[in-house]
């Protein structure tokens, strides 16, 4: 009781912080990272201080390092190095009127950002993140973390750079997101989630066979994946309160690509007696009704944050194509024009943007088309093959699968391309790489 | 039932046997052969059904003509043996995504028990999976492994 009441306490106490102390963090977004030339930022982290020019050395020096780990995962991001720094970046404050911004002007930082720990940083301790326009010295940014412990820096380190993304660009999601996917070779694949920085790895579903496809529900207590045995297949429910795997047949076997819907129910392709097609399965996990039925496969639906547009694959055309469907109107619309073999999409939680995966002579590729002009554009280079992909809560980045490496691992890029990143996964093959909290 | 799984091990056996001796020998030669544990005579009969795989074209999940022998003769074997249950198997090579490779190994493990129930086979003896990509009879990745991985392959439920 004492335990919950602390909790209690040092949450409402870092809630009032942040409402004390964070100011204009919805100010006019400093960089324009959805429009179509992608800026470049150089930010700055100051040494930790626990006073003036006292660095802090503890959890203050931790927090530092997560932090900076953080913000190398943002493209748009370039960190300056503290050696470039001339006077070095432990400072005699950390408000603008004790800042030396030239030294930060010199080096050529757009923003510095300043960390300060009132009480000392050990643990249960209070810091302070502000964030200033080195050119300015305006103040962009800031917000208090109470109750700073050495098992909560990892997330202290989370908020803050999901609050700074937040405040410089309008998006948010890529730190607070945890990504579920599939581990494992051939037979035996299990569902994982791991933080986007590689954090928190842990296994969630251990069953004999294969797990594919993993969907996490909108509001985080469901994943639901495709599990296959030596003869059977079943929809996956994993439920995150009590940590427990339920195994749904249907009839006809068959059971590809579950997706939640926004409103927390799910999507499936179900075998039918001739070709899988896509059912809508009401909360208990029943078949509903028929989302797309054709004399062809339709497979991988996915939908937009308003659950009205459904992106999905079909062979109408004979081989794979990506088509979208107003699921108000009925009408179908075909997006992927080129080549014979395109599939996997994605549909933005904003619903600008279909990620997909398209057969090239080089191997599969990810490519993005843009619904509101209608332009494709290539966003991974290989070499190998590049699947799965996955747009993050923010539309900003994907997540996808690729061999370029020699075995299945996830990658991030964003929305315009550019050199992709590794995921850090742990030893052993990665795919089917999903968004959720 | 029992009496049916029996009759079927007998005559699996018979054909094992007759296999494994050539043709030369008759149906009085094989006679006094003992009766057969049913291990022995559900491993002779499992042999002779999943030997056969259908092999498809990319991206394909209609049967060749090629196969059509090798089908009735299935169909036939499964008829007067009606306690046999034949799982099928679709399959797919390396290429292609994973979750389409399902669908059309689907397709694939579907194409041929719609033409074994055409020939008379009852449904209840046939069951459909697709392995999607997952199970590979061949490694490797050129034109003649993808050949080879693209293909239903037969395996024995029950009997």
């Amino acid at each position: 009781m004492r335990i919950r009441f602390f909790h209690g306490l040092r949450a409402m106490l870092s809630f009032v912080f942040a409402l004390v102390f964070a100011v204009q963090v919805q100010a006019a977004t400093l960089i324009d990272i959805y429009g179509p030339g992608q800026n470049q930022i150089k930010l700055s982290l100051a040494s930790p201080l626990t006073g003036p020019e006292q660095e802090a050395k503890g959890l203050g020096a931790e927090l530092h390092q997560e932090i900076d780990k953080n913000l190398k995962f943002l493209p748009f991001m370039n960190l300056v190095p503290p050696a470039a720094i001339l006077g070095g970046t432990v400072l005699s404050g950390w408000q603008s009127e004790g800042i030396d911004f030239r030294r930060f002007q010199i080096a050529g930082a757009d923003l510095v950002v300043t960390a300060y720990w009132p009480a000392g940083d050990s643990e249960n301790s209070t810091v302070e993140l502000r964030v200033f326009e080195t050119f300015s010295g305006k103040f962009v940014f800031g917000n208090a973390y109470a109750g700073v412990t050495k098992q909560e820096v990892a997330n202290v380190a989370d908020r803050f750079c999901d609050d700074l993304m937040y405040a410089l660009t309008g998006g948010r999601g890529f730190f607070s997101s945890t990504v579920a996917f599939v581990k494992g070779d051939g037979q035996k694949r299990d569902v994982w989630l791991v933080r986007p920085t590689g954090r928190d790895l842990r296994q969630v579903t251990d069953l004999p066979g294969t797990a594919l496809s993993p969907s996490w529900s909108p509001d985080g207590r469901y994943i639901v994946f495709s599990h296959r045995d030596d003869r059977t297949y079943a929809l996956g429910v994993w439920n995150r309160l009590d940590n427990k795997v339920t195994r749904i047949r249907f009839p006809g076997n068959t059971v590809i690509g579950p997706c939640f819907l926004p409103d927390n129910r799910v999507a499936v392709s179900l075998s039918t007696g001739r070709y899988p097609d896509i059912f809508l399965l009401d909360r208990q996990f029943k078949r509903e009704r028929a989302l797309e039925q054709s004399s062809a496969i339709n497979v991988s639906p996915s939908f937009d944050a308003t659950g009205t547009k459904m992106a999905f694959t079909s062979s109408r055309l004979g081989g794979p194509q990506v088509f979208l469907k107003d699921l108000n109107t009925g009408v179908v619309t075909r997006v992927s024009k080129e080549g014979p073999y395109n599939s996997e999409p994605c549909i933005s939680p904003d619903g600008t943007l279909i990620a997909y995966t398209k057969g090239t002579p080089q191997g599969f590729r990810i490519f993005v088309y843009d619904m509101v002009t209608g332009f494709d554009q290539q966003v991974s280079y290989g070499p190998g093959n590049d699947e799965q992909p996955a747009f993050a809560p923010d539309s900003y980045f994907v997540a996808f699968t690729s061999t370029r490496s020699g075995k299945q691992q996830i990658y991030l890029t964003t929305r315009h391309g550019g050199p992709a990143r590794h995921m850090p996964t742990g030893p052993g093959v990665a795919s089917f790489p999903r968004w959720g909290k | 039932m029992k009496s049916l799984k029996t009759l079927a091990m007998v005559a699996v056996l018979g054909l094992g046997l007759a296999m494994g001796a050539g043709c030369a020998k008759n149906a009085d030669e094989l006679a006094p052969a003992p009766v057969a544990a049913p291990a022995v005579s559900t491993k002779a009969i499992s042999k002779a059904l999943t030997k056969n795989v259908v092999y498809f074209d990319f991206n394909k999940y209609d049967i060749k003509a090629e196969y059509r022998d090798m089908l009735q003769g299935m169909a036939d074997t499964l008829k007067q043996y009606p306690s046999i249950v034949v799982l099928i198997a679709g399959n797919c090579d390396e290429r292609g995504t994973e979750e389409y490779n399902q669908a059309l190994g689907e397709r694939r493990a579907r194409a041929v028990y719609d033409y074994l129930v055409r020939l008379g086979v009852p449904a209840e003896q046939l069951d459909v999976i697709s392995f999607g990509e997952d199970r590979p009879a061949v490694k490797g990745s050129n034109e003649e492994a993808w050949a080879k991985n693209r293909r239903d392959n037969f395996t024995i439920m029950a009997y």
